[in-house]
């Protein structure tokens, strides 16, 4: 029978090996009824996991790569980023599983061959084949997390496979699949947010969100109103339509009716501008904030809260 | 300006090997590939076959569920080179969902299908399948081995586009080597029939008592 494909066989190959190469390091955890979910191990004693598909806190086992069980324990999660993390009980060999070799973000370009690696249960690892349909910059789920990148993919993420490893051709690995933060959307978490969540959940149990404590809508200001304030025509701000009462917008002396025109010395014409500043990197710092009251700009000083760590949200999503 | 042509007419030339590669490939499985159809009170079906070296002679291995339920009921089947001829089902497994075929009248020349060993391939691997999906004759699909069979009796499962037509097709190695008939779609993985268990069938029904 001719054999009449060198070019095909070698990608066949590169794509075997690098399936190969990251199941090393892609694990089955049986956290949930039927079937097992997949993660990456992350670091020493430490497996990344979807937070979606852990239901249960206790009695969860991880099989290894080399086909062995270990017991581990729920170390944190984070319902914004849809990301789990679980400490192994004891350390395991070298050889029963390696920790992920990450590839750069260069890596991540609309069109790249790339891979879903998934252990689904005890039966070995298995994938998909497709490519990085988009790629966007930094956005926020609609439940708050923040993620570093926007990763499409145009591939299946199967039963069992959210938690699992996005792979590119050489076998590195560019970050965690999960179906559930975008309607079933195939999506990545790129591995600078993974790593960021791994040390606030690993550090701080938990990941922490900004927070003021008002409900805003955008404004536009009156000609005459940004005339006798001397600002340019068209002037926008955001109204405060909600202050809660004991919050950090609150103590400040935030007050219905309020438009602020810039925060941090960056103007704000949309709530989603107020919201963008808010990175848990401004918990517990101020936060200067222009404001139109009475017809009168003042500047209010806002120290900054931290939202209580929200309860993992139930999501739907396959995989 | 000379060099920056010569760059722009060398690139595509790596992914035209590829698909030349493929039609090939097409080619080459399309020869013993036939397409059946059965047509009873019960049942009108399209799927597609595999010529398969048995061995008392040539077979045609398909599903079950595309064929008729006794043995002896007849089927059409029709090659890829244009040859037409009336098929007995001679033996059928409705639990491996594999069915065998005895041709009345086989043509002269025949291809048969090479197979391969299922147990022996690795996740990520290039497969094609071959097979006449929603009646469109001969067409190729492409994925990769999303798991490979657990134990002897377990499935080969492939992350590959397959449609109702598939049925009863090979699913095949780069080399052309058939590791498994395509039986079904499961949660969009396609599911096949491994060829070492196609075997055992095979040969458990045609040993002469």
């Amino acid at each position: 029978m001719p054999s009449a494909s060198p070019a095909l066989r070698a990608l066949s190959n590169d794509l075997a090996a690098a399936v190969e190469r990251a199941g090393r390091s892609v694990v089955a955890i049986h956290a949930r009824p039927r079937i097992p979910a997949s993660g990456i191990y992350w670091r020493d004693g430490i497996v990344v996991a979807a937070s979606h598909t852990i239901r249960k806190e206790q009695d969860i086992t991880i099989t290894l790569p080399d086909g062995s069980r270990v017991r581990a324990q729920l170390a944190g999660r984070d319902g914004g980023t849809d990301l789990a993390i679980l400490r192994l009980d004891a350390n395991p060999s070298a050889s029963a599983v390696a920790v992920a070799s990450r590839g750069g973000d260069e890596a991540l370009r609309v069109g790249s061959l790339v891979l879903a690696v998934g252990r689904p249960g005890d039966e070995g690892v298995s994938t998909s084949l497709g490519v990085i349909s988009a790629v966007g910059d930094k956005w926020r789920t609609w439940s708050g997390g923040e993620i570093d990148r926007f990763v499409r993919l145009d591939l299946a993420i199967y039963d069992g496979f959210s938690g699992g490893a996005l792979v590119d051709a050489d076998g590195d690995i560019l970050g965690v699949n999960c179906s559930a933060l975008a309607r079933g959307t195939p999506l990545a978490i790129p591995t600078a947010t993974v790593d960021r969540v791994v040390d606030a959940l690993l550090t701080r149990g938990h990941v922490a969100r900004a927070y003021l404590g008002v409900a805003m809508q955008p404004a536009r200001l009156t000609n005459a109103l940004a005339e006798k304030l001397g600002l340019g025509e068209a002037a926008r701000g955001v109204l405060v339509v909600m202050v809660e009462s004991d919050s950090p917008a609150d103590r400040a002396g935030l007050l219905v009716g309020d438009v602020i025109l810039s925060a941090a010395g960056q103007a704000v014409g949309e709530p989603q501008d107020v919201a963008e500043l808010l990175g848990a990197e401004r918990v517990g710092a101020d936060l200067e904030l222009s404001v139109v009251r009475g017809g009168e700009k003042r500047a209010l000083r806002v120290t900054v809260g931290e939202r209580a760590p929200a309860s993992d949200v139930r999501r739907r999503g396959r995989g | 300006m000379g060099a920056a042509i010569a760059v722009a007419a060398a690139a595509p030339a790596g992914h035209r090997a590829l698909a030349g590669e493929l039609e090939g490939l097409a080619r080459q499985l399309r020869g013993a590939t036939v397409r059946i159809h059965s047509s009873s009170a019960r049942l009108d079906a399209i799927g597609a076959g595999v010529l398969w070296r048995a061995q008392t002679g040539v077979v045609v291995v398909t599903n079950a569920h595309v064929v008729p339920p006794n043995r002896g009921d007849d089927v059409h089947v029709e090659g890829v080179s244009g040859y037409e001829t009336e098929a007995r089902v001679f033996a059928r497994s409705r639990q491996l969902d594999v069915a065998v075929l005895a041709l009345e009248t086989p043509p002269n020349e025949l291809t048969v299908a090479t197979t391969g060993d299922a147990r022996s391939l690795r996740p990520g691997e290039i497969l094609v399948a071959l097979g006449h999906p929603f009646g469109v004759p001969g067409a190729l699909s492409v994925g990769v081995v999303h798991a490979v069979p657990n134990g002897d009796d377990g499935w080969l499962r492939a992350d590959i586009r397959l449609a109702p037509g598939n049925s009863g097709g090979p699913l095949a190695t780069l080399d052309g080597s058939v590791v498994g008939i395509n039986c079904m779609i499961a949660r969009g993985l396609g599911i096949a029939i491994p060829s070492h268990v196609v075997d055992r069938f095979v040969n458990e029904v045609l040993t002469p008592a």
